[in-house]
């Protein structure tokens, strides 16, 4: 019973992104508000650690590794808990060790971190928009290629297929520079 | 020589897993000697983690404009 729920949770994800995304959250943010305000945080902390959530909720049912015994709402909120959770104890920590060197060399580590993320972002933007909304609908999204031939007018999937690997081959080529470039470091 | 787009789907479909076993060995063998190989499978991951930040960027916009929608 629970797992032909979270199906249908699934496919309603893949095939009307928006909408299932928005019931989930009407649903379920005002108890993560609730509970975090009742902890300690504001409605920005509950926001953040809600939307880190949910694109984790979504990016597990996307692949399929997903398979909830309770509903998507008990779920979102066990991970929200643990998140905030963490944060508190992440907050704690720091005001503590505001005035050791130690967590300065830790910071820094994570701004080097930053740093490739957006640049290998840029890389996305920089494919023409035909080939990004392809590849990110396809590798993130987990869109069905039928679905994509039709959004893009493709005629059949075996076109779609064939401008998919195309483009991932051109960012393969954007980013190859981007590697020989670090290594060369 | 393999034409350069199967060589981006053998690739993709070595990461995966699904190659029948022989062709997953041949990759394999391959990778152990060929470094043009390696560099391809090594930028080709870096691809798809570009495209998973760059996604997960996405949907956090999305999120964004739900819930400015919703409780802005």
């Amino acid at each position: 019973m629970m797992s032909t729920q979270s199906l249908s949770m699934d496919a309603a994800l893949l095939t009307d992104r928006e909408r299932t995304l928005e019931r989930i959250y009407a649903k379920t943010y005002p108890m993560v508000r609730h509970y975090v305000k009742e902890n300690r945080g504001t409605d920005e902390d509950a926001k953040d650690i809600f939307q880190e959530a949910l694109i984790a909720y979504y990016e597990k049912a996307i692949d399929g590794q997903l398979t909830l015994t309770s509903s998507v709402s008990t779920y979102l909120m066990g991970i929200c808990k643990n998140l905030w959770r963490q944060e508190l104890s992440k907050r704690a920590c720091k005001t503590g060790l505001s005035h050791a060197p130690v967590d300065e060399i830790g910071e820094e580590i994570m701004v080097d971190d930053e740093q490739s993320p957006a640049t290998l972002m840029t890389f996305v933007e920089q494919l023409g928009e035909t080939c990004k909304s392809i590849l990110v609908s396809f590798y993130y999204f987990g869109q069905r290629l039928e679905q994509i031939a039709e959004q893009h007018g493709y005629r059949s999937v075996r076109s779609a297929t064939v401008q998919k690997f195309k483009c991932l081959e051109r960012l393969r080529k954007a980013v190859s520079h981007l590697s020989i470039d670090q290594f060369k470091r | 020589m393999r034409p350069l787009l199967n060589e981006v789907q053998l690739l993709e479909d070595y990461l995966k897993g699904t190659l029948p076993e022989d062709q997953q060995l041949d990759v394999e063998v391959r990778l152990l000697w060929d470094q043009d190989v390696q560099q391809k499978l090594a930028s080709q991951q870096r691809a798809y983690r570009a495209l998973r930040l760059f996604g997960r960027r996405q949907l956090r916009a999305e999120l964004e404009a739900i819930h400015i929608r919703l409780f802005g």
